[in-house]
């Protein structure tokens, strides 16, 4: 279980920063894997590294009645200039392994499957290399609670199943705080949903809610979206080309988020779903890029 | 701040994490500072070979060397480097213990100042181990380098390596909170060597000069250190360990202060 009182966190990048997290209570009962949603910058991360107490809040405590990992993802836990091995022997040891250190290592070689690169520094390795080590890592602990910030987002397909089938087999003994844009994975491993929106967590007993919630208020700002349309030809050069890369961005999710849904057991109804997204993506990716060829086009025949 | 892990599957005690976190980052410290650099070990005990080779050449070419009363100039000067050396590689590799080690704050078990006790206990056994093979060398050349008075030798080792735990301690906080702090530090590496009467003994300079020099407390240290080793040598009148251990003291109580109010800060670097 864990307490969440009055919790008040922001960083002091700017003069006036506002809270990206303001009076946030919340109680995680034990057993109950959770799903963090949020827009980008809505303070999933940041929630989520207070937690695993990477970071301090400013006011207010987080209570922890169980063993809490660190947030597996991206985000460093390693030294780059020592080798794999090195820093999972140092991990092992912070934890306290004393002499379960060689078997944790032996597991984690196994897990990450990233063969002789294992004994190489790690600024040799690619993102996906250093989320499986990291994956791995943290699987030969036995925490109570695993956090994890889009842990399966990089590596590849067989990664990702096998990352999930692990988190699947811990269901039981330990539980999950996942932050992740991928909503089949919510829906697969959490049950219960926390929707993070202005410095306020929203507690859903069933992620479904949580995910409406949140389709609901990103939805409604979709619908502005043909009012931009006609805006294209109005902005600038510079500007289409942000946009057109954003779009890509965009339709490059939608694209990938599309291949981790072709799966068996994901009904296909939820498969139609993301294969309409995808090509709104790529129906809108397009449209930008026919502007900018036409007003390319344009200025030539003006010179 | 107020988080606490309260947990009925059997929460280490805070000293069992710390010491665990020790463990794992003295290990790791070892071996990347003998192991990782090429030819690390070598270089452990070639630099201050060569470095005092060096000394002694320009010392024996600018001058004579027998100004110091009580003791032979090759000794006296390998005792002044040891210890030298001891108080600034302790301050040097707490210059850079934080920033190297960012990317393990992500385990909440280790703390901005557990690298920088760590590297400070390394680099002290690591130099006491080269003295130790200095001071054997020397005895098998027929040098006098055995200590005279050996716990006072020890007594002002450890000395001289409280004092580079504190001014580590200081200067890994504000050295990575202000990059400018550490340019300054490196940059009064020299002349410090120089006015802690390292290289040239104080002893020959007009009292009004003394009165300033006796401020810097590596003087008052040196001075005692080479006294342990020599029984007739005469120290820098005014050396006392006294003013050294308020020095040694008030440093590590600063550190320890800055380190626990910047606590988050550093983390959050």
């Amino acid at each position: 279980m864990i307490e969440i009182r009055h919790l008040f966190k922001r960083y002091h990048n700017h003069q006036d920063s506002d809270w990206v997290l303001k009076d946030i209570n919340l109680m995680i009962p034990e057993g109950i894997s959770v799903g963090l949603l949020g827009r980008n910058g809505a303070g999933k991360s940041t929630l989520l590294r207070l937690i695993a107490g990477m970071d301090t809040p400013e006011r207010g405590e987080i209570i922890r009645y169980a063993r809490v990992s660190w947030p597996i993802g991206l985000s460093g836990g390693f030294q780059n200039s020592m080798t794999g091995r090195q820093n999972v022997k140092f991990v092992a040891r912070v934890h306290g392994a004393g002499l379960d250190v060689q078997r944790i290592i032996d597991d984690v070689e196994a897990f990450a499957e990233i063969g002789s690169a294992f004994d190489d520094p790690i600024r040799t390795y690619s993102s996906g290399m250093r989320a499986r080590l990291n994956f791995g890592l943290s699987l030969a602990f036995d925490f109570d609670v695993y956090l994890s910030d889009e842990a399966t987002a990089v590596g590849d397909r067989a990664f990702r199943a096998k990352a999930t089938k692990a988190f699947k087999d811990k269901i039981g003994e330990a539980c999950l705080i996942m932050v992740s844009h991928s909503e089949g994975i919510l829906r697969d491993l959490c049950q219960s949903g926390i929707y993070l929106k202005d410095g306020q967590a929203l507690w859903y007993d069933d992620i479904d809610d949580a995910i409406k919630a949140y389709h609901a208020d990103t939805d409604s700002s979709h619908d502005n979206q043909p009012e931009a349309f006609e805006d294209l030809a109005s902005l600038s050069l510079q500007q289409l080309h942000t946009l057109r890369l954003e779009r890509k961005q965009a339709f490059e999710k939608a694209r990938q988020e599309m291949e981790a849904a072709q799966k068996p057991d994901i009904p296909t109804s939820e498969r139609k779903a993301y294969g309409s997204a995808f090509r709104v993506a790529r129906e809108q990716w397009h449209t930008v890029i026919m502007a900018i060829q036409k007003r390319q086009a344009d200025k030539e025949t003006d010179t | 701040m107020a988080e606490q892990q309260l947990n009925s599957g059997g929460a280490r005690s805070a000293w069992a994490v710390t010491f665990s976190v020790w463990y794992a980052m003295f290990m790791r410290e070892a071996i990347s500072r003998t192991m990782a650099d090429r030819m690390g070990w070598f270089w452990m005990i070639a630099e201050p070979v060569a470095f005092t080779s060096v000394m002694i050449g320009i010392r024996s070419f600018i001058r004579g060397d027998r100004m110091i009363v009580g003791a032979d100039f090759i000794p006296w000067m390998i005792v002044g480097l040891m210890g030298f050396f001891l108080i600034r590689e302790g301050m040097m590799r707490g210059l850079g213990a934080i920033t190297a080690n960012q990317a393990l704050f992500a385990y909440r078990q280790v703390q901005p100042i557990d690298p920088v006790l760590v590297r400070n206990f390394l680099e002290g056994m690591l130099r006491t181990f080269v003295f130790m093979l200095f001071i054997v060398g020397a005895q098998m050349l027929d040098m006098e380098l055995f200590p005279d008075d050996a716990l006072q030798a020890m007594a002002g080792w450890l000395s001289l390596w409280a004092l580079g735990l504190g001014l580590g301690l200081i200067v890994s906080v504000l050295g990575t909170l202000v990059a400018e702090v550490s340019i300054v530090v490196r940059m009064i590496n020299m002349p410090l060597l120089i006015l802690s009467g390292v290289i040239f003994p104080l002893n020959h300079l007009p009292h009004w000069a003394l009165e300033y020099l006796m401020l810097n407390p590596i003087v008052h240290g040196l001075e005692s250190l080479r006294h342990a080793f020599f029984d007739g040598y005469h120290v820098v009148h005014g050396t006392s360990m006294t003013y050294f251990w308020m020095w040694a003291l008030s440093t590590i109580a600063l550190g320890l202060i800055l380190h626990l109010r910047f606590r988050d800060k550093l983390k959050a670097k």
